[in-house]
């Protein structure tokens, strides 16, 4: 057959599988607004829906309810932590193949975890394995291979930590963390997971066909360890405009319909009778907030911070902008995440907000600003407009500065980003994810908040280390208090409901406990 | 002829190398990483220093076009930062996609958009052409959003005949055709009638009229000639364009064509295939004007005299 007929062979094919159903009969049908660039999770950090399903982590971490979590043995059977917490032993499990039929060995964790180290690499997502010993001086180039890594035999994993901490088991869970072939990766050098030919994983589905910026096929692994998926395939394409979206949705060329790429279709689809028995909700393990930076002023005042906090009606914005579906936030924890107790309430009063100001200096009000982003969703803008109407009231006279994203992220590389919301979703299951992305010395600056208190700094170091759980949930509990309370060095919004549609033919689609949208189809079914 | 399409090409050289350095002068003053834009919320400051550092980012700005240089004049366009695959191969990939979606465009608009200015040069102030005006002044102001949006609406939804968006077969084109042509024939239809009506006006057309030829005759053989210079010029620049990529088309129509990777290219920061993509768009426009220029001289013999001269 000549390259032609294949082709138009191919395209024939695929234009028939996306039109008619009865070609779709199991085949899963999702979207994403932006192309994966690649399945390799160690050169993404934002992209996991590949590594999620084409390959498989030592550790998983799987939704054992709405919004809760557990970790449970995934390429490792079982595991041992030393006393002292710096060394961890895995056991793999026998009998598993990658997807081009090699077995799975513990020489190939060592080659996963020392490649994502390897300074060659350039990987994105070195941040989860920094606690290893020797990591760093891989990274630096300064070491050929990282001493902290053992294959001690064929099954058996060796890794040393630096030093304790408390959330590495979760951090392994954490799609980053993905196993991969050494051979293969290899051979396969930068064009790993790029296309279909140089990928390969232990994982349910493997990568037949990836057209950039268009679509990835994908297709169940026969011989997966876990049993076969009940899909046969798993089609996801990449569509960035919203209304399209819908309109492939309605006209049943997609089986599953993300809200959260189009928030304000939510009351229509709430409201619908075809749709809303069709919806499935659940917490998303994430927070919306508002960043203010203390190197700006009047925000190097704990009073005005304070004020600020009082002077937002969160409950407003939760109603009329994402019609309801979250719950108000009072600490640094969302609801899910572990170590979750409520803290204490923050009260909209925007009369004490002015007294705040007033006592502060600023009897008269002051003016602030409020950054947000021109490429993003129209979410964050609706948001900033509403609550710039709110803080009027307590006297803040609020300015909006729009900028492009890669300004906004300068502005806060240097610490100079002005107030800004977003949101934050947990990538692991640990307090350490919030605390220390945010209000660790090296974390307060880069978020654009420049929280300068030492205390907290080695509170949070303290924290990563401790190992008696409950001692460190009191902890976590304490520095909200102080951060949030005393500080209020940060600005808690609310945590959102995750939202999907999905076509009456879609079974067993369990929102994920975190909430994201990146997620493993592995058990959901098409009839 | 041979000899002034190469004399053009030549020329246009210091162009090309002095678009490349005006963006690459540009793209380093405006504010921005590639790398923390990878990682959007995830970035943190060691791991941006130390892969900016792997990727030679932080080399001195001329070290950095010298070599980008030095590479393109090799035919290598390097690697995009973002996407880590190489240029060429991207703009290649993507560029069937685009050409495919010009193409259809360029004929939709040429079909609909000269016989429209025709006939509504010869019945000037009718029904007909306050119609067909009006039709080409909806096309050309109506934003393709928009457009796109109700097509899809009708056509996909509604009425199921066509799909809403994808690229999986000639199907899939008729959409983004018509709206991008729609637009593009407004403009051609209404250049189309002024040329037509100015010629009309001319001496020659007056002796074409005595000389007892045909109204048709007149229009085809005579005044049509003419009145499609102006229209050429449009057309070639028109189809260079859409060939650079329409972005908002592909983005709703989900066509992975060259405009997506622009617009990536350039919300990245993304250097290397910005660079490639601009070059590449440059070359076509280039092209484009050449052709134009070739055409004329079909069009027009005191053109192709003149150009027997330069030569």
């Amino acid at each position: 057959m000549t390259t032609r007929t294949k082709l138009l062979l191919a395209s024939g094919l695929a234009s028939l599988m996306l039109m008619s159903p009865a070609f779709a009969e199991n085949m899963l049908r999702v979207s994403y607004s932006e192309d994966p660039k690649t399945a390799d999770v160690q050169m993404t950090t934002d992209a996991y829906t590949l590594p999620l399903n084409i390959f498989d982590r030592l550790v998983e971490s799987e939704t054992t309810g709405p919004g809760q979590s557990a970790l449970v043995p995934g390429l490792a059977e079982s595991w041992e932590v030393s006393e002292d917490g710096l060394t961890y032993t895995f056991h793999l499990r026998a009998g598993v193949k990658f997807h081009d039929g090699a077995d799975l060995t513990a020489d190939d964790v060592v080659y996963t975890f020392d490649r994502m180290l390897n300074p060659a690499t350039k990987a994105l997502n070195t941040d989860i394995l920094t606690f290893i010993a020797g990591a760093e001086e891989r990274l630096d180039g300064a070491a050929d291979s990282v001493s902290g890594l053992k294959a001690l035999d064929d099954l058996t994993v060796q890794i040393t930590l630096t030093k304790p901490y408390a959330a590495f088991l979760a951090l392994l869970a954490s799609p980053g963390a993905s196993i991969y072939d050494r051979d293969f990766t290899e051979a396969a050098g930068d064009q790993f997971g790029l296309t279909p030919e140089t990928t390969n994983g232990t994982g349910p589905f493997i990568l037949r066909d990836y057209t950039l910026n268009d679509s990835q096929m994908l297709e169940a692994n026969d011989d997966y360890w876990r049993g076969r998926a009940k899909l046969d395939r798993l089609l996801v394409r990449v569509v960035s405009d919203s209304e399209t979206l819908r309109l492939l949705f309605e006209t049943d060329e997609l089986d599953v319909f993300d809200l959260d790429y189009a928030p304000t279709q939510t009351p229509y689809f709430y409201g619908s009778d075809q749709w809303k028995g069709q919806v499935r909700s659940g917490p998303r393990v994430g927070i919306y907030y508002y960043a203010i930076n203390q190197l700006k002023e009047p925000f190097g005042d704990a009073r005005v911070r304070k004020a600020f906090q009082m002077a937002i009606d969160r409950q407003t914005i939760l109603d009329k902008n994402f019609y309801g579906k979250g719950k108000l936030e009072d600490g640094v924890m969302p609801r899910g995440l572990a170590c979750y107790t409520p803290a204490e309430a923050i009260e909209y009063n925007p009369a004490k907000a002015r007294e705040l100001l007033a006592e502060a200096g600023y009897p008269d009000g002051v003016e602030i600003n409020l950054q947000q982003v021109s490429s993003w969703s129209t979410k964050w803008s609706d948001m900033n407009q509403i609550i710039q109407a709110q803080v009027a009231e307590a006297g803040f006279k609020a300015n909006i500065v729009t900028t492009d994203e890669a300004a906004f992220l300068a502005a806060r590389k240097t610490g100079e980003a002005e107030a800004y919301t977003q949101v934050w979703s947990a990538d692991f299951n640990d307090p350490d994810n919030f605390f220390y992305t945010f209000f660790s010395e090296s974390g307060t600056k880069v978020r654009g908040y420049n929280n300068e208190d030492p205390e907290v700094f080695a509170a949070i170091e303290e924290g990563r280390g401790m190992t008696d759980p409950a001692a460190r949930c009191k902890l976590y509990q304490d520095l909200t208090a102080r951060i949030v309370g005393t500080d209020a060095a940060w600005v808690p919004l609310f945590s959102l409901d995750h939202s999907y549609v999905v076509q009456p033919r879609v079974k067993n689609f369990v929102v994920p406990w975190n909430g994201w949208s990146d997620m493993s189809y592995y058990k959901v079914e098409v009839e | 002829m041979l000899m002034f399409a190469l004399r053009r090409i030549l020329v246009s050289i210091p162009v090309l190398i002095g678009i490349t350095l005006i963006l690459f002068i540009m793209l380093n003053v405006v504010p921005g990483d590639p790398v923390a834009l990878m990682m959007k919320e995830h970035a943190s400051a060691d791991v941006i220093e130390r892969v900016r550092q792997q990727m030679h980012l932080d080399d001195p700005l001329l070290t950095r076009y010298l070599s980008f240089l030095w590479d393109a004049l090799h035919g290598d366009l390097g690697k995009s930062i973002k996407l880590n695959r190489p240029v060429t191969d991207l703009i290649l990939k993507a560029f069937p996609n685009t050409l495919m979606l010009a193409v259809s465009a360029a004929l939709v608009s040429w079909i609909v958009g000269i016989p429209v200015g025709i006939l509504s040069a010869v019945r000037r102030d009718s029904f007909l052409d306050r119609f067909f005006m009006g039709f080409s002044l909806l096309g050309v102001s109506m934003p393709i959003f928009w457009s796109a949006l109700l097509l899809q609406y009708v056509f996909a939804m509604k009425l199921r005949l066509l799909p809403v968006s994808g690229f999986y077969g000639w199907q899939y084109m008729i959409l983004p055709a018509i709206v991008l042509g729609w637009s593009s024939a407004g403009v051609i239809a209404r250049l189309m009638r002024s040329s037509l009506l100015e010629v009309m006006r001319l001496d020659y057309i007056r002796t074409a009229r005595a000389k007892g030829l045909r109204e048709t005759g007149v229009i085809t053989r005579h005044a049509l000639k003419n009145a499609l210079i102006p229209v050429v010029t449009i057309m070639a620049i028109q189809v260079a364009g859409l060939l650079s990529g329409a972005v908002i088309t592909e983005a709703i129509f989900s066509i992975p064509g060259v405009g997506r990777i622009t617009i990536s290219a350039i919300s990245s920061r993304d250097m290397p295939l910005l660079q490639g993509a601009v070059l590449f768009a440059t070359v076509l426009v280039i092209l484009g004007n050449l052709v134009a220029d070739i055409l004329y001289s079909v069009l027009d013999p005191r053109i192709r005299a003149q150009m027997r001269k330069e030569a």
